[in-house]
């Protein structure tokens, strides 16, 4: 535990005390909160950006997972077919995921070189305004992801929950929309909170299948620390610190939804 | 986990409070670069017997990984110097490892030798990054002209003996013959074949370093040539001169690549794209590697150099000896090594790696010049006298940033 809080706390108090000005590599310390104010417009968007990306993912995560967690526990073919694709996605690292969509669905990628479609006319999925590339990634792993977690929780409690209904005489729609659901919001919920501030802080799938501007916060900060100016990493560090409370932020008010669904109680 | 427990939750803070802040304290005195402290060759070549050296360079250039690794290695290792290759993505990288290492004080770093020039040279002297006033004990450092501007100043930066040269490189165009009709001979015209092909033409987005470079080329456009602009950087100099420079390239914008919406990221994505045919010029500071990529198909096959009227920009690039280093004797004996006739044919030759060399041809012996003459001459790429006739100097390392973020906020950001 100390080690954790020694490795965990003394990362985030030195970027932190970097951010404030008071470890310059180069002149006088001084606390300022120039670092933050700098990039300030950057620092907006990315903000703006980043949240987009991570609550469009999520969302697209969690319905997608949610669908394949029913289909899992199904029990038929179709329902090991989806838990074998999921099982199978998940242990591919994000990076191989990223330059594969890269590969496949660029301008001059194979999928348009297959269909015969010219570089010219097929959408900017990659690099594009809408940062679909990057969504559709994480969405692809994530789902899996999310399918998995909430399919090991169906099977155990839920399933009893839900033979009972279905003795009782629910028709399926209602035991899905009164048995099912709730009981696996928990699930849901704490697999949403994971996704959320992992897609936050993700750097190398924006990085590869974005743009240069906007910017999501890990890929500025990055810019930032490997920027050939030295005022800059106390920069990077404001943006660190402003990522990590965003993140803080989401778990706390993930954790006070969770404490409000029936099963928690 | 609640607050059960507020005298260890406070206790557990105080701590990890008192560790960043000892932390702090360990950060040493940076800003006074070390001096070198051997006093003869003899000492240098005896004390580096048997060390280990770490080069950090670029690793995305193919050819310059294999005459590293299967060149220069090896006589390295003559020498009793076991050489490492360190592949990086960008140098930044390892200016910001040796930074690191100097906040903490380190005197047997991770980081001996560092391929390196220009902004990270002059933002790595500035912070106390390389060890200075070595490169007048290298034997073969006699081999270069003592009064060539390009090694004399890095970018600006005066180079005072803290990174040994390695090899020159110049700044060129290049484009597909096949499908560009209408070969434009300057810069201005090259922008305006870019605006009659709209889509065809895009470069990268600084602060990726030929994105930057490229940028810097339009400056010296607009201003009626580099005579017109200030080496050294001045903020009168700066307001004055880049109006011109962001108006141009804003009303390029709509004619480049997807609209000028969006820019490549580095100059692999755009190399990439000339090489799918999505554009039809790419640009680089290595045009040694284009025979090679010509030959494996990687390039169009109608791939040629573009040799401006006014010239394109030239500089010098070194190796850089980090001053937390723990083997610099051993480095000292690479960048001499690097330095030798031998080796600066070896990585002169284009099947290698075709760097061009930093010697001063006159000042060596027949048979050495004999050597250099006697290199292959490529169909793409012309020889580097006719490359580098006309080469403009680097603007100092000061204008770079003010250029780059400008660009980022009234080009890329409208």
């Amino acid at each position: 535990m100390l080690i954790a809080l020694f490795v965990v706390g003394g990362g985030i108090g030195f970027s932190l005390v970097q951010s404030l000005g008071l470890l310059p590599l180069v002149g006088e310390a001084s606390l300022s909160l120039d670092a933050y104010l700098a990039n300030g417009d950057d620092l907006v968007r990315g903000i703006g950006l980043s949240l987009a990306i991570a609550t469009a993912s999520t969302a697209l995560s969690c319905i997608i997972g949610l669908t394949a967690a029913l289909v899992i526990t199904q029990g038929r073919s179709t329902g090991r077919l989806v838990a074998g694709l999921s099982a199978f996605t998940i242990p591919i690292p994000h990076l191989v995921g990223a330059a594969s969509v890269g590969l496949l669905l660029s301008d001059a990628g194979i999928i348009p070189r297959i269909l015969g479609i010219p570089g010219t006319e097929w959408p900017d999925i990659v690099g594009g305004s809408w940062w679909i590339a990057v969504v559709l990634e994480y969405t692809w792993k994530e789902s899996a992801f999310v399918a998995l977690v909430v399919a090991g929780v169906l099977a155990s409690r839920v399933a009893r929950y839900d033979e009972t209904a279905a003795l009782l005489g629910a028709s399926r729609a209602r035991r899905l929309r009164h048995v099912v659901i709730p009981l696996a919001r928990p699930a849901v919920i704490v697999s949403a909170i994971i996704i959320f501030v992992y897609t936050l802080g993700s750097y190398e799938v924006a990085w590869l299948l974005g743009r240069p501007y906007p910017e999501p916060l890990p890929v500025l900060a990055f810019r930032l620390f490997t920027s050939i100016t030295l005022t800059a990493r106390p920069e990077a560090a404001a943006v660190a610190v402003v990522t990590t409370l965003i993140s803080l932020a989401v778990v706390a008010l993930g954790m006070a939804a969770l404490r409000r669904t029936p099963l928690w109680k | 986990m609640n607050s059960h427990h507020p005298a260890r939750a406070g206790l557990a803070a105080s701590l990890t409070l008192g560790l960043v802040v000892a932390l702090a304290a360990c950060s040493a005195d940076a800003g006074a670069s070390s001096e070198q402290s051997y006093e003869t060759w003899d000492e240098v070549v005896a004390a580096a017997e048997g060390q280990t050296v770490k080069l950090w360079m670029y690793g995305g250039d193919e050819q310059g990984n294999a005459y590293v690794n299967d060149v220069l290695v090896p006589a390295a290792a003559e020498q009793g110097v076991t050489l490492e290759q360190v592949p990086i993505a960008d140098t930044p990288d390892a200016l910001n490892r040796i930074l690191s290492e100097v906040q903490a004080g380190e005197t047997d770093g991770e980081v001996d030798l560092v391929w390196v020039n220009g902004n990270n040279f002059g933002t790595g002297k500035e912070a106390g990054a390389w060890e200075c006033g070595w490169t007048d004990l290298l034997p073969n450092m006699a081999l270069t002209d003592p009064a060539d501007p390009l090694l004399l100043d890095d970018f600006g930066t005066p180079v005072d003996g803290c990174e040994a040269p390695w090899h020159k490189a110049q700044f060129t165009f290049v484009y597909n013959s096949d499908t560009v009709t209408d070969v434009p001979s300057t810069l201005d015209e090259l922008l305006d074949w870019a605006r009659a092909n709209p889509g065809r033409f895009t470069y990268p987005a600084p602060p990726d370093f030929t994105g930057s470079v490229f940028v810097r080329e339009v400056l010296y456009s607009v201003s009626g040539g580099y005579e017109n602009v200030p080496l050294a950087y001045s903020e009168e100099a700066f307001e004055e001169l880049t109006p011109a420079l962001y108006d141009e390239l804003t009303d390029l914008a709509p004619s480049l690549w997807r609209g000028g919406e969006t820019y490549p990221q580095n100059s692999n994505e755009l190399n990439e794209l000339f090489a799918n045919g999505e554009v039809d010029f790419t640009m680089t500071y290595g045009p040694a590697t284009l025979t090679e990529l010509v030959a494996d198909g990687t390039y169009p096959a109608g791939t040629q150099v573009l040799t401006l009227d006014e010239g394109t920009v030239g500089n010098a690039s070194f190796l850089g000896l980090a001053s937390t280093s723990g083997s610099k004797a051993g480095a000292m004996v690479v960048a001499n090594l690097a330095l030798s006739v031998e080796q600066q044919v070896a990585k002169a030759e284009p099947d290698v790696w075709g760097q061009f060399t930093v010697l001063d041809l006159d000042q060596l012996s027949d048979e050495e010049r004999a050597l250099f003459e006697a290199l292959p001459t490529s169909p793409v790429v012309p020889s580097y006298d006719v490359l580098s006739e006309n080469a403009n100097p680097e603007l100092a390392a000061a204008w770079v940033t003010p250029i780059d973020e400008a660009w980022r906020a009234q080009v890329l950001a409208r």
